[in-house]
């Protein structure tokens, strides 16, 4: 089934043989890696920790974005602190984010006297070649700094945001530390593991071009900045899927359904075909992103799912079948998680809708709802069950997170005039 | 020929007659008699001319002699007294009292109501048109036949919803069971006006409650007809909401006219009140188990075989432009917050 990404926060064992190309990276770089905690003002306890690497000589550290996010989304409940090498403690400010890779710039107040011995991470200026030996660093359960070796094995291939594949064992805590080539140059940054040595790293580039914009200008409010990149972000998602190639592709004996053709968007699809007793012979195919936005634990954003059911009636009549459909449809819910805080409740509507093509008539249902902190952007639900046929049914369905009206209207139309007999 | 009759016996008999009603506390009729004699005799022992079995009650308690063309009320110096205990008026000895028609006056624990035989009556009560349907549904066919019609609908009820395959008697079994749960209802008040003194009439509570339980299964049919025909825009579907409304307050009209008499007003007051408790009550239950915030959302997806379509569909374009209106809608509810 779907392959299944958490925000390093699964424990692997560690096995930790240090060559002694490791050791010696280790030692130079230890003085710039921090470790990033988030403090809850009120009780005086930090409530997550991960890693992060000055990349400039006043102070400008990176990590990730989800290590900070408390904060970004709340900023008087946290605040944010580093531990340095030396177990020295300071407070850090937010300078700069960028959600969609998952990025992070905080500043540290430095002393004019210390600044001068302070060493920075230099970003790498090319990409690494397949299977070139890498180290992550970072502070893996609040367990202290460790350097992990690894390998580099490309770019995800079906990302719509561009992960970098490392085979290498990445743990929670560890989020927002640095990947280095042999020349101690950032290749990477920390973000996310499948388990089993399978890490996911922020290509550096990412991180460059957040620091060269934040050079040309520090953005007025976070929240302002990360509703502009959600924008942009779901502007050119939409805008690739909605001009890529639709094709069209038989479900069951007579449904047609669209198959995106875009490599980011993975179908898998299962039937009861096997079940002799079932009542219904079912079909379904479902495609999603396999990616979504962290705005914080409680709120992803940026998903889409698409679903396509294929019904046939075996041994009853219409009426027994029409009352089973329905109960298939009855609760279709939200592909995000998202809360109170975050989105309004959601606002339907549903009418009887022929598309233009004339060959199916369906009951349509669209729902939407807003995001609170981000206006313009909306959670839409679709959901079109076929009323035209008596021992056969069509259901066609799709959520889409974190998309703005013109987009999603696009989108739907498009899906309903997509979805027929043959 | 009566009415002549009737006149030439008031002239000739001097005496005015006087109807004495033995009432309970909360004024209902216990018995009548109507009297024509010029002295009444009130009291426990067996000379009166009524007799009282209240122990509180004097022997010869009062008597009531007509004296220049009026009543007059004598106690005989009784131990517990005797009291006019009209309606909106001062309780005061009845020693002397000067009977006017109408008067309820107390002996011991009991009462007694005195009407003059000329006391205008209610007007009669015509039989309500509900009679004859009433009527109908008790009789014992008509009663097989809706418990029987209610019986196969539940059934296929549970056939309808049920995703596996089911043999007859897993269908009977729970149709069966609920029948009898419905049955409970008509028996219920049966039971109480039984017990309220008044006739059970079994039959005709069954019989009337049947007929409005598959009447309420045919609003839901036609409500269900009417949702999967129209867009979330219409509002033809809160007048069918509606009608179970009316049904349900029909039923316990029905209900309280068969077991109890009671007046026109009360009876209207009676089952609008159950009918508000009813409905009132299981909105107010859903509403309190309504979370602060549903993820979920919450639309209407009721489907029907094709040949319960009867309108129309839209086009795309008109699906595209109303849904466009939610947009507006949640983003004002996003910043309104």
């Amino acid at each position: 089934m779907k392959a299944f990404f958490t925000l390093v926060f699964i424990v692997l064992s560690s096995s930790s043989f240090a060559t002694e190309q490791a050791e010696q990276l280790f030692n130079q770089l230890k003085p710039s890696l921090y470790q990033i905690k988030l403090i809850d003002k009120a009780s005086g306890e930090k409530s997550s920790i991960g890693s992060g690497f000055q990349i400039s000589k006043d102070g400008i550290i990176a990590t990730n974005y989800h290590v900070i996010s408390s904060y970004a989304l709340h900023p008087k409940k946290y605040r944010i602190e580093y531990l340095n090498s030396e177990g020295e403690t300071g407070l850090l400010a937010l300078q700069s984010v960028d959600v969609i890779n998952d990025l992070a710039l905080v500043k540290r107040k430095m002393d004019s006297i210390s600044s001068d011995d302070i060493a920075f991470f230099q970003l790498s200026k090319s990409t690494p070649h397949k299977g070139e030996k890498l180290f992550s660093l970072g502070n893996p359960h609040d367990l202290g700094m460790i350097v992990v070796p690894g390998t580099y094995n490309g770019l995800k291939k079906e990302s719509f945001n561009q992960r970098i594949h490392f085979t290498g064992s990445i743990n929670s805590g560890m989020s927002g530390g640095p990947v280095v080539n042999k020349q101690a140059e950032v290749v990477g940054i920390n973000v996310a593991t499948s388990g089993n040595s399978i890490g996911f790293l922020v290509p550096h580039d990412k991180l460059e071009s957040l620091y060269q914009a934040f050079l040309q200008a520090v953005p007025e409010s976070i929240e302002q900045q990360m509703a502009a990149q959600l924008t942009a972000n779901q502007n050119k998602l939409m805008n690739e899927i909605l001009n890529s190639p639709w094709q069209a592709k038989s479900l069951g004996k007579h449904g047609t359904i669209p198959i995106i053709d875009v490599p980011f968007i993975r179908c898998w699809g299962d039937s009861n075909a096997d079940k002799a007793d079932a009542l219904i012979l079912t079909a379904v195919a479902n495609c999603s992103l396999d990616e979504n936005t962290y705005l914080s634990s409680r709120f992803f954003t940026g998903s889409m799912e698409i679903e396509f059911r294929y019904m046939q009636a075996k041994d009853i009549g219409a009426n027994k079948f029409y009352h089973l459909y329905q109960q298939q449809i009855a609760h279709a819910g939200a592909g995000n998680r998202a809360g109170k805080d975050n989105v309004t409740q959601y606002q339907c509507h549903h009418d009887l809708v022929m598309p233009s093509n004339q060959t199916i008539n369906n009951k349509s249902i669209f729902c939407t709802r807003a995001y609170k902190k981000f206006p313009d952007l909306f959670d839409v639900l679709y959901l079109s069950a076929s009323i035209d046929k008596n021992k056969q049914a069509l259901v066609s369905h799709f959520t889409i997170a974190g998309v703005d009206q013109k987009n999603a209207l696009a989108f739907t139309r498009k899906f309903m005039e997509a979805v027929s007999w043959n | 020929m009566e009415l002549i009759k009737e006149e030439l016996v008031t002239e000739e008999v001097p005496v005015r007659e006087l109807v004495i009603e033995e009432i309970s506390r909360n004024h209902k009729l216990l018995h009548r008699h109507k009297l024509n004699k010029p002295s009444i005799n009130i009291g426990r022992d067996y000379h009166n001319d009524i007799i009282l079995a209240d122990p509180h009650v004097c022997p010869s308690h009062i008597s009531i002699d007509f004296i220049d063309e009026q009543w007059q009320i004598t106690d005989n110096q009784t131990v517990n007294g005797t009291f006019v205990d009209n309606f909106k008026e001062k309780k005061h000895e009845a020693n002397q009292h000067i009977v006017r028609d109408g008067d309820v006056i107390s002996l011991g624990k009991s009462q007694l109501r005195l009407l003059f035989s000329d006391h205008a009556v209610e007007p009669t009560l015509a039989f309500s048109p509900f009679e004859s349907f009433i009527n109908l549904m008790r009789h014992p066919v008509a009663l097989f036949i809706s418990i029987a019609f209610f019986t196969l609908i539940a059934g296929s009820i549970f056939y309808f919803n049920k995703p596996i395959e089911v043999n007859f008697s897993q269908l009977f079994v729970p149709a069966i069971g609920m029948t009898l749960g419905f049955a409970l209802w008509p028996a219920g008040v049966a039971l109480v006006s039984h017990l309220s003194k008044q006739d059970a009439r079994l039959m005709a509570q069954l019989g009337v409650s049947f007929a409005l339980f598959n009447l309420m299964w045919f609003s839901d049919v036609l409500e269900t007809i009417v949702t999967f025909n129209s867009s979330s825009d219409n509002i033809l579907s809160i007048f069918v909401t509606f009608t179970s409304v009316i049904l349900a307050f029909t039923l316990f009209w029905l209900n309280s006219y068969i077991g109890f008499h009671m007046s026109r007003k009360r009876r209207i007051v009676v089952s609008a009140s159950i009918t508000l408790l009813l409905f009132g009550g299981s909105y107010l239950i859903q509403y309190s188990k309504k979370p602060d915030f549903n993820p979920r959302p919450n639309y209407n997806a009721t489907i029907m075989m094709p040949s319960f379509l009867i309108t129309n569909s839209s086009s795309v374009d008109e699906f595209i432009n109303n849904s466009s209106k939610l947009f507006d809608k949640t983003k004002k509810e996003a910043l309104s917050e």
